[in-house]
């Protein structure tokens, strides 16, 4: 099955989704948003953690180190109060527009 | 927020910690993908190359880590600036010819800024004194147009009237007055104030008090207030010096105050009341200071002296558009007639800095492409396009803070060398000039603008080129486009160089235009005396004539003068007194006004003004022997055409009565009596031993022709005139000088404007020898192939000169474009030359041209010796 790259900006909205369940690591993260995706989307690598260090500057995650399941050293992330609130924020906005962007298309094809 | 800072302040602060962090973030990430990719069959070097390929670039993600934390840009700026300040320490002499540069246009605009914001934009040393205005009620188009003020009569009335003004005060300009308590007799300049002077300007004395109000009255009114360098220089700081006696004009006076240091408005050294009374015949016009009432706007005021001017009464032959209602800022009183000159100096100086600036932008062009290696590996590791630019306008922007810091030095040492170039005392606010913070800022931003104007185009440049093509060629490939961009610059530094000059040179032609004017008069070897004959010493025009008479008898008896003479009105002496006269059986015609100075015998020998027909006056030519005048050509031509105007008679009254007529007996050449550049004015010469009137006699400059040395004569007039008045200030000038400080200005503007034009011409000179060498530099394969061939060194020589003259003409062209409609804000300035004189845009052609040919000289010699062989190699 073909990937299909990430629309731009919802990145963000799929990191603090993931990190909802629980705090992960970044290799952790970009695995987890392909599993449950069904590898249909693909996280470019290297953007992923530019966009952890800003939503981590935004204040939405917090990192810390602990130990990684392999037994290392390894940053996690968590979410924060206000990225709980800013991942409903964001889930909503989402929910918005598919909806809407669902109804032209429908509308288009009737 | 604070979150934010503390990410920003923790990168920045802790950036050894911060960057460990995301090495070791990053390549955890890698390792586990490895572990992965390792669990599920490939080989370990397989692995690796499957993580590295789909993370991406490690150093771009780290650089965009660093971007999202936000921190980067402090952090960068820091890292840009230690790495330009390496870079530029490796080549020291690009370094040092750019700093250079920038220094010589950053210097000159720093110097010229620092006068303009002294004279022109520091505000007047006064409290709240942007509240304060000139108020003004000319008459439109009359000879005092120019000078702001309200006559007497309306400034009384207006002062019972106004309500936008807190006070007003009237004063008058340029007064002088003999000062003899203290020291050698002196004439100082001195404001006649009315008593809310001081008050108006919110400034009190700093010792003592200033005027009271009753102290306008006669008999209360022989007071005076000092200023601080006069109280200084004349009575050595006593500080017992209120209740003293100054004796003024021979009029004693007791000091109530010394102003603060630098108190000096209107240019005077001591201030004395000024009753402002009404007189039937005539109206004086002062200039009249205001304060504006808290909110009342300048507009506001305005409205109200229009009101004002329309409800006045009109006098005889008056219309309502004959008055100008103005409210004008204070400080256009001293600045308004050099503002003009001051810009012109911007704007030049503005050009200099321009081409400072496209040459260091073809240094850095020069200089980007041997970098092209240097860019395109850096693009190749992650660094993002912008980021590079960045870096380069950080290496620009630090040359030009250098090359400002340098020309900082510069405009402290140039901008006394300016102010001793420029005519004496025709820089008002002189004492406020200096580098103050705001010099300073200007600098530092010119310095920054500068940096960013001159790096920009070549930082895109540098990093436009196409990664992959740079990398393979070495570094050693350079595009079309790159040489065209040196070739647009190098058009624009001629332009700019051309207009220049031509403005340069249209002043220079002025000035020598100027001096070869014949005055009418020779004035070489002639030495002036003038003085003013105080009325309290000097009560009677009997007595005012009576020290004439002494003083010229005593003057013709000193040894090596061969003339001596006197005259009221020195020509080119600032003064003028256009009258009307009546003539005998014949009509002026309408608006032909004369000069009439009045004068001693011997005064036209003195002068070497020609007589031309008759006599000159004699010392028989006094009050008891019928009246006689000697009249200039002009009016001989004007009145009596064709007929000899010997023997016709003509009178000074509106109304003559019979003894009221004057015989003609004498014609004389016409002389420049207002200035080189005014032409001839028409006179009419009376004996001053006939002049009944104390005004036309009071002052008077005697003009002592001498034989050889005029500084051997000027001890004995000395002596003369302290013998016959001990009271009399004595300050002698040679007619020379006094022709040449009526052409001071020009001379000034010329010069100045000459030593930009010279500047500008060695940069745009060295902007054509970079082009051209560097040209040479490029193409040594190319023209060693060619010689390699059979051309010769005189084609080469002939390619070069060709390139040359393309890039100047192209320059003259679009610079002679430009000086057409830029030298006309000149055009004020020019005597008998057009703003579009074609001699002067031809003879700056050529020297732009030889310049650019010169320029080619060495480029082309180096061109000419390449050696085939050596330069196939080197390829």
């Amino acid at each position: 099955m073909p990937r299909i790259d990430l629309p731009q900006g919802t990145l963000d909205l799929l990191i603090l989704r993931t990190l909802a369940l629980e705090p992960q690591h970044g290799w952790a993260i970009s695995e987890r948003i392909q599993q449950i995706s069904s590898d249909v989307l693909r996280v470019q690598q290297g953007s992923l953690y530019p966009a952890l260090h800003r939503l981590e500057r935004r204040g939405w995650i917090k990192a810390r180190w602990g130990t990684s399941e392999n037994n290392r050293r390894a940053k996690y992330y968590e979410l924060t109060k206000t990225g709980r609130k800013q991942l409903e924020v964001e889930k909503d906005a989402w929910d918005k527009l598919t909806v809407a962007v669902a109804q032209v298309l429908g509308t288009a094809q009737g | 927020m604070f979150r934010d800072l503390w990410h920003r302040m923790r990168a920045v602060f802790r950036r050894k910690l911060v960057e460990t962090e995301l090495d070791e973030e990053l390549q955890f990430h890698l390792e586990r993908q490895v572990e992965k990719y390792v669990q599920g069959g490939l080989s370990k070097e397989e692995a690796w190359r499957r993580a590295r390929m789909e993370f991406g670039g490690v150093e771009l993600a780290k650089e965009e880590c660093r971007d999202a934390r936000g921190v980067n840009f402090i952090e960068s700026v820091l890292q840009d600036v230690r790495y330009g300040v390496r870079t530029l320490g490796k080549n020291p002499g690009f370094t040092a010819v750019a700093v250079l540069t920038l220094a010589l246009g950053v210097g000159a605009n720093t110097a010229v800024f620092t006068v303009v914001n002294g004279v022109l934009l520091r505000p007047m040393p006064f409290p709240e004194a942007e509240r304060l205005v000139l108020v003004s009620l000319t008459p439109r188009g009359g000879p005092f147009e120019w000078q702001p003020g309200v006559s007497d009569r309306d400034y009384l009335t207006f002062r019972e009237q106004d309500h936008a003004f807190d006070r007003i005060a009237s004063f008058t300009l340029q007064a002088t007055a003999n000062l003899t308590s203290a020291g050698d007799p002196v004439q100082i300049p001195v404001a006649y104030v009315t008593t809310d002077f001081f008050p108006t300007l919110r400034t009190n004395p700093a010792i003592g008090r200033g005027f009271l109000a009753e102290e306008e009255e006669p008999g209360r009114d022989s007071v005076v207030v000092l200023s601080n360098e006069l109280w200084k220089e004349r009575f050595g700081a006593d500080p017992g010096i209120l209740g003293k006696t100054v004796r003024l004009d021979g009029i004693s006076r007791s000091v109530v105050g010394v102003m603060p240091p630098g108190f000096a408005f209107p240019n005077a050294r001591v201030w004395v009341p000024l009753k402002i009374r009404v007189d039937e015949h005539n109206s004086f016009t002062r200039p009249v200071v205001g304060r504006l009432k808290p909110g009342v706007t300048p507009q506001q005021a305005r409205a109200e002296l229009e009101t004002f001017a329309e409800r006045q009464p009109l006098g005889p032959g008056e219309s309502k558009r004959d008055r100008r209602p103005q409210i004008i800022p204070l400080k256009d009183l001293l600045v308004a007639n050099i503002r003009p000159s001051l810009l012109v100096f911007t704007g030049a100086v503005a050009f200099v800095l321009l081409i400072a600036c496209a040459n260091v932008a073809n240094l850095f062009l020069a200089r980007a492409a041997g970098r092209g290696h240097e860019m395109a590996l850096r693009s190749t590791l992650g660094a993002g396009r912008g980021r590079l630019v960045r870096q380069l306008l950080t290496e620009s922007t630090l040359l030009s803070l250098a090359g400002g810091a340098c020309g900082i030095l510069i405009a402290f040492w140039s901008v006394p060398a300016l102010l001793a170039l420029a005519p004496a005392g025709k820089v008002p606010r002189m004492e406020m000039i200096r580098m103050d913070g705001w010099v300073l800022a200007y600098t530092f931003g010119i310095s920054v603008i500068t940096g960013i104007v001159f790096g920009l185009a070549p930082a895109f440049h540098a990093t436009r080129r196409d990664v992959r093509e740079t990398l393979s060629h070495a570094g050693r490939g350079v595009t079309a486009s790159h040489e065209r961009m040196r070739g647009a610059l190098t058009v624009s530094e001629i332009a700019l160089a051309l207009v220049l000059l031509t403005g340069a040179g249209l002043l220079l032609k002025s000035f020598l235009r100027l001096r070869t004017v014949n005055p009418g008069f020779s004035p070489h070897t002639v030495l002036t005396i003038t003085v003013d004959l105080p009325d309290s010493t000097y009560r009677t025009a009997a007595q005012m004539r009576a020290f004439h008479a002494r003083t010229l008898a005593e003057l013709a008896r000193l040894p090596g003068v061969p003339a001596s003479g006197a005259v009221n009105l020195l020509p080119l002496g600032g003064f003028l007194t256009m009258g009307t006269f009546q003539v005998e059986g014949g009509r002026r015609p309408p608006g032909f006004m004369v000069d009439k100075p009045c004068i001693s015998p011997g005064y036209f020998r003195a002068m070497g003004i020609q007589l031309l027909r008759g006599r000159e006056f004699t010392e028989t030519d006094n009050e008891t022997a019928p009246g006689v005048v000697v009249v200039s050509q002009s009016v001989a031509r004007t009145l009596w055409t064709g007929q000899d105007p010997v023997g016709k008679r003509i009178s000074m009254e509106d109304e003559p009565k019979p003894e009221d007529w004057l015989t003609v007996v004498g014609v004389v050449d016409d002389v420049r009596q207002r200035g080189l550049a005014t032409g001839s004015d028409p006179a009419i010469y009376q004996p001053y031993l006939q002049i009944s009137s104390a005004f036309f006699l009071s002052h008077m400059t005697f003009v002592v022709k001498t034989a050889s040395r005029p500084e051997s004569v000027a001890a004995g007039i000395r002596t003369v005139l302290r013998s016959v008045d001990k009271n009399q200030p004595i300050s002698i000038a040679s007619m020379d000088t006094l022709i040449a400080a009526t052409t001071a200005e020009l001379r000034f503007q010329a010069r100045l404007l000459t030593a930009f034009a010279m500047v500008s011409l060695v940069l745009t000179i060295v902007g054509i020898y970079g082009v051209l060498a560097y040209s040479v530099a490029q193409r040594t394969r190319e023209i060693g192939v060619r010689m390699a061939l059979g051309a010769q060194g005189a084609d080469v020589l002939g390619m070069l000169l060709r390139k040359a003259l393309v890039l100047t003409l192209a320059g003259i062209f679009l610079g002679g474009a430009s000086a057409l409609a830029l030298t006309r804000v000149l055009e004020k300035f020019l005597f008998e030359v057009k703003p579009a004189d074609l001699s002067t845009y031809a003879a700056v052609a050529v020297i732009l041209t030889l310049s650019a040919l010169a320029a080619c000289y060495v480029p082309a010699r180096r061109g000419m010796r390449v050696d085939p062989m050596v330069a196939l190699r080197y390829e």
